[in-house]
């Protein structure tokens, strides 16, 4: 006999609100029904009324944790519009700023699935390195969390003292191959937890498009970095982590090799920051009629803008936002179906799932 | 990237089209598409093309809509506009797993039907008419 267990919105295992119905017979999971919506804000409605300056602001309101990369997103996007080209030093800010959000957004999941695993040890211990991606990202940007660095043709703010940085960064690293990457990597616990457990199959990852390290840990070897570079990714050397098996514990193993990675583009971009101006320097814009569109490789995957602009306004006619999570999220289905009831809160969190970007 | 660029070129011969790529905006567009959105998603699924999304436009005064599809070929984004006429098209939902969510959406904030399928609520206006949130008669 089948049953349904109601998880969410409101729910102890689950990090912000949205709705799973699960079809259980005993203790596994037969079906999944997903419902979002409990943080529609309406965003897109309101960034018609804003105008230029005002959106920026607004959209980096889309997302808590990958705050930047809507702005930067949002900028490629207005810069078709307007014809300007950031200058290269503020490209590699970009760069920069993109990657300390990726080690924040991927520590900070690393902190929730230890929690979920049940090793609260290593969940304090990856909040506490947490912090100090944050420290420097207030360094340079004097904010923890909405940084404001980008502009419509570069960056508001610059990064004064490379080395100074770079060490930051260094230390972290340390820090990280000494604690969080063995755990993730070798830990009999986090293998005996995550191994075998909620397999999205590289056939299904294609079919429903799944994006980011979900899609890598199903052996779908997609990055836009890599594929379609932007701000100065071109002339950084890295490789992209792929994983064939596409359960949890391979989804942990991509962001485990991922903040690897991301270390190495920072220790690159701060070494190689080239001298220059931070912004094209115009300040009354004119945009050309039409619709542009931009993408960018978030902590969670892709996220594509598309912008559009009417003659001889100061407000976008319409700004559309894709979210990773919103490509990703549907695919939960396909993970739990199998699964043991309690396996389901370590197998949602294992998208890293953002439901203020899903719902905006 | 060669064979990219090979099938990228050759994609409006093999669609029936003798119009080219136009790169704008971030987008090689085809416009107009010679096929319907079905016939298209069909070819594109073959092409093993990643879909993306669908953005909406509701145009001025009484001229419709447009939709906007968009696929990625290995790092290159394509796009495919389509002119509503009407509220609806045909859904492509069960060619294209991905396409489920912003069919979903766009039916919710537009209030556009997409033909062939049913739809789950978002719960994104809970209570209210579709359209409520993006269409210009309701805001």
């Amino acid at each position: 006999m089948s049953y349904k267990i109601p998880m969410g919105p409101y729910h102890p295992a689950l990090e912000e609100p949205y709705k799973l119905d699960l079809i259980c017979e005993g203790e596994t999971v037969r079906d999944a029904k997903l419902h979002i919506g409990f943080n529609f804000r309406g965003i897109e409605r309101l960034a018609e009324t804003r105008n230029y300056i005002q959106v920026i602001a607004l959209m980096e309101r889309v997302c808590g944790i990958c705050s930047n990369i809507h702005t930067l997103t949002l900028c490629q996007a207005m810069e078709q519009l307007t014809g300007l080209t950031p200058p290269p030093r503020a490209q590699y800010i970009r760069v920069v700023m993109a990657e300390l959000e990726r080690l924040h957004s991927h520590v900070l999941w690393a902190g929730i699935a230890a929690k979920l695993m049940g090793f609260k040890t290593m969940f304090m211990t990856c909040f506490e390195l947490r912090e100090k991606v944050m420290d420097v990202l207030q360094a340079i940007s004097g904010n923890r969390v909405n940084y404001s660095m980008n502009r419509i043709g570069g960056v508001n703010r610059n990064i004064d003292d490379p080395p100074g940085v770079l060490a930051m960064v260094e230390q972290l690293e340390r820090e990280m191959v000494r604690t969080v990457i063995p755990i993730f990597t070798t830990s009999t616990t986090a293998r005996s937890r995550c191994a075998g457990v909620g397999i999205l199959t590289h056939e299904k990852a294609l079919s429903c498009g799944v994006v980011g390290p979900v899609a890598r840990a199903s052996g779908v070897p997609q990055d836009l970095r890599r594929a379609a570079p932007y701000a100065a990714y071109a002339e950084m050397e890295f490789d992209v982590p792929v994983v064939q098996d596409g359960d949890v514990r391979a989804r942990l193993l991509v962001r485990a090799l991922e903040i690897m990675e991301s270390c190495k583009i920072l220790r690159q971009a701060l070494t190689k920051l080239p001298p220059g101006e931070l912004n094209a320097g115009e300040d009354k814009l004119v945009f050309a009629a039409g619709t542009a569109t931009s993408r960018v490789e978030a902590p969670r995957g892709e996220v594509m803008y598309s912008v559009s602009w009417k003659e001889g306004s100061r407000n976008p006619s319409r700004v559309h936002v894709r979210t990773p999570t919103f490509a990703v999220m549907p695919a939960i289905r396909w993970m739990v179906i199998g699964a043991r009831l309690a396996d389901t809160p370590l197998i949602q969190a294992s998208i890293d799932p953002c439901y203020s970007c899903t719902d905006r | 990237m060669t064979q990219t660029m090979t099938l990228l070129e050759s994609i409006p011969e093999k669609l029936g089209t003798a119009e080219h790529w136009v790169e704008k905006g971030g987008v090689h567009w085809l416009s107009p598409c010679p096929l319907n959105v079905r016939e298209l998603t069909a070819a594109m699924n073959d092409w093993k093309a990643r879909f993306i999304t669908i953005t909406a436009y509701q145009l001025p005064g009484d001229q419709g809509f447009r939709l906007e599809y968009h696929w990625d070929l290995d790092g290159r984004l394509l796009g495919f506009p389509f002119l509503l006429a009407g509220n609806s098209i045909e859904s492509i939902y069960d060619i294209c797993e991905a396409a489920d969510w912003i069919e979903r959406e766009i039916h919710e904030e537009f209030a556009l039907d997409f033909l062939g399928r049913e739809y789950e609520p978002l719960l994104l206006r809970v209570g209210d008419k579709p359209g409520v949130n993006l269409r210009e008669e309701a805001k």
